[in-house]
């Protein structure tokens, strides 16, 4: 796997994950979601708190509103007028009943006619909660609380209970209206009794059974209907309903949820398209600046942003320049690798036609010095000797020509170039080298290949390298097949050898690993290499290596239109 | 010219060929019958077929390299002197050859001379006329 496929491959799967801009609105709404619920719960509570004590206090002066006005009635025993009120009070909607209790737990008064004279003295709530710690059968005796009121809620039905005591008062126990005096010979005090208007009939009648009571001046009994000792007489009791209040507690509850998730997505939003804008657009920038140049594209740039991303983008399009000034040099001293070596099996092929220069000059010096005395050399042979050592030197001139065009520093210039005459150039300077002299290189180049748009030096660079170093692996001689096509749109260039494949780690040496390795501790074929990806690369482009025990494959791809 | 020297010349380029035969021929005192070789299977051949009283030899053959016909050639006649000749220093020659270079070493010791390209007629002479001096 090359360096390229193993980035691009990283960087797709690591594009799969969400955006920053995604994840951030994620966080931001599920904040605000959950800190605004919060809020929202801890404010429900709090209102509806708030609205219940409001209602119990309204029921409450109701309710003393209520006593004052029955109070006049009571006294005076008007129990038609006190029904009547009752019943004109309730409204059914908010005040659902009322009824007056007496303190036997039996209810007199009520506005539901079906409740009166029911004894709720075990059951009703109102008696347990305060007799919870006292005898139930000690009627007469209520708990002396001042200002003794109490309310209970009943959140399934929506209502609140309010109980208001009807504490005894002098004219309770003093005035004859409604009540029966009795007068208690064994501790000679008065006591009331409430009785109903029946049977104050009967008692007026008959004294009180077992007791004898006393014969007033008047030669009739007085019985009170109160004891003056008595601190409560009863409880006006009302039902107020909290329907509306619970139902306008819903409405808000729902419109603060709505709200609620409506100001998270917008938030969301806002913070999607803000982080978009300002971050994720430059970074997206950036990412697929990193990529095209990770590809080989080495003139793209990174457009300029603002704060801390511009000075990002500004560094990397530094860093960027600094790397291409770093490849070119990287580059240039592989070139001069290459030339070292070249210049050593070009140095060899200029000895040769040198040897010749020499031996014939110094032949035909040594004649000339002589004066030509000797018949054997006439001017044909000397002609026939000068033309030899004109052929050589041009020789000479040919291999200082090649090695120049090679060494000369000039910059990438890209035009349409047929890479079959570069191939066959490449294979006619290596061909002339001794560790060439047992490799035969076989070229197959498909007719009519198209041209691309290259730089024919660079080009060149590369299929020398790649020559060079599939030999340095065939000290035994063997055979090097160049194969050029068009394949899936890719001019394709495929190098295979039947050498030892001395090196089979030479496929490793493309690996990122082994390029690092390579710069700090800098091989020759490491280096060639990678120096041959990067300018394949930097054709759009890719290189692969497989060495195997049999040689070694190098794949060439070329965009045809690049 | 009172002296014959058979001599058989390899290399791949006929240039170094044609030079050794002209500067040879500038010695007047010594009557040498070149032949002369471009590949490694035909200096065998002639080896083979002829009798020679010196070899050059050229280390950058094609087919089979200069160390290993110098190794068959001394197996079979280990008393023919056989000068190296090369265009590569010798230095760094295994390097060049793709060969260990204690091997290539051991070849050398064995070697009568050597002749480094590009060579001129005094060089070639001189070392020739020693060798034929000493050896023959």
């Amino acid at each position: 796997m090359t360096v390229h496929k193993k980035s691009e491959s990283k960087v797709q799967r690591k594009l799969k994950y969400l955006s920053i801009s995604t994840r951030v609105s994620i966080l931001i709404g599920i904040i605000i979601l959950t800190a605004m619920g919060a809020l929202s719960i801890l404010s429900l509570i709090k209102q509806k708190d708030d609205a219940i004590n409001s209602i119990c206090n309204n029921t409450g002066q109701l309710s003393s509103t209520i006593e004052k006005i029955l109070r006049v009635s009571m006294l005076k025993n008007q129990r038609d007028e006190i029904s009547l009120s009752i019943s004109n009070i309730v409204d059914k909607e908010d005040i659902k009943s009322i009824r007056i209790i007496n303190h036997k737990g039996e209810i007199k008064f009520s506005s539901v006619q079906s409740d009166i004279n029911k004894d709720i003295s075990h059951s009703g709530k109102l008696c347990i909660s305060c007799h919870t710690q006292m005898p139930i059968s000690s009627r007469s005796s209520f708990p002396n609380i001042k200002n003794f009121h109490h309310y209970r809620i009943d959140d399934k039905k929506s209502l609140v209970y309010y109980a208001l005591p009807i504490y005894n008062a002098p004219e309770c126990y003093t005035e004859e209206c409604h009540a029966i005096n009795i007068h208690d010979p064994d501790n000679g005090r008065n006591f009331s009794k409430v009785i109903s208007g029946e049977k104050r009939q009967s008692f007026q009648g008959t004294s009180s059974g077992k007791k004898s009571l006393p014969i007033s001046a008047s030669g009739s009994t007085t019985f009170f209907a109160h004891d003056s000792s008595q601190k409560i007489l009863g409880f006006i009791e009302i039902e107020v309903s909290i329907k509306k209040v619970i139902s306008s507690i819903e409405n808000t509850r729902r419109q603060l949820i709505l709200l609620t998730v409506l100001f998270a997505v917008i938030a969301s939003l806002i913070v999607y398209f803000s982080i978009r804008y300002l971050i994720g657009k430059p970074v997206k920038n950036i990412v697929s600046g990193t990529i095209r140049v990770a590809q080989g594209d080495f003139k793209h740039e990174i457009p300029p942003g603002k704060a801390e991303l511009g000075i990002l983008s500004e560094s990397f399009n530094k860093m960027q320049k600094q790397l291409v000034l770093t490849q070119s040099q990287l580059i240039e001293s592989e070139k001069l690798a290459s030339v070292g070596k070249l210049a050593d099996e070009v140095a060899n092929e200029i000895k040769n036609p040198l040897t010749g220069i020499l031996i014939f000059s110094e032949s035909l010096l040594s004649e000339m010095q002589s004066g030509f005395n000797n018949n054997e050399h006439n001017i044909a042979s000397t002609t026939k000797d000068l033309e030899l050592i004109k052929q050589q030197a041009l020789k000479i001139r040919e291999s200082i020509k090649n090695i120049l065009s090679l060494t000369k520093r000039k910059p990438p210039v890209f035009s349409s170039t047929d890479l079959s005459k570069i191939i066959s150039m490449a294979v006619s300077v290596v061909e002339k080298f001794s560790n060439f002299r047992n490799i035969k290189v076989i070229t197959t180049i498909q007719k009519q290949l198209p041209e691309i748009h290259a730089d024919s030096n660079l080009m060149e660079q590369v299929f020398l390298n790649l020559l060079l170093l599939t030999s340095d692996s065939m000290s035994a001689g063997g055979i090097i097949n160049i194969s050029a096509g068009i394949f899936n749109n890719f001019l394709q260039i495929i190098f295979s050898s039947t050498g030892s494949g001395k090196r089979t780690d030479i496929a490793k040496k493309l690996t990122s690993e082994g390029f690092s390795k390579g710069l700090s501790d800098p091989e020759k074929e490491e280096i060639s290499l990678a120096v041959c990806q990067n300018i394949i690369q930097m054709h759009g482009g890719k290189l692969e290596v497989n060495s195997e025990r049999i040689g070694t494959f190098i794949t060439i791809e070329l965009p045809v239109d690049a | 010219m009172n002296k014959k020297i058979k001599m058989l010349a390899v290399d791949s380029e006929e240039i170094i060929l044609k030079s050794i035969s002209r500067a040879l021929k500038s010695d007047k005192s010594t009557e040498f019958i070149i032949t002369t070789s471009t590949t490694s299977l035909d200096a065998l051949k002639q080896i083979r077929e002829n009798t020679f009283d010196l070899i050059i030899l050229d280390l950058a053959l094609p087919g089979m390299n200069g160390i290993e016909i110098f190794r068959r050639i001394k197996n079979i006649y280990p008393e023919i002197p056989i000068i190296i000749m090369s265009g590569f220093s010798f230095s760094g020659i295994h390097y060049n050859l793709g060969m260990d270079e204690i091997a290539v070493n051991e070849t050398f010791s064995k070697a009568a001379g050597f002749l480094l390209k590009p060579f001129t007629t005094d060089e070639i002479n001189t070392l020739v006329k020693n060798i034929v001096s000493k050896d023959i």
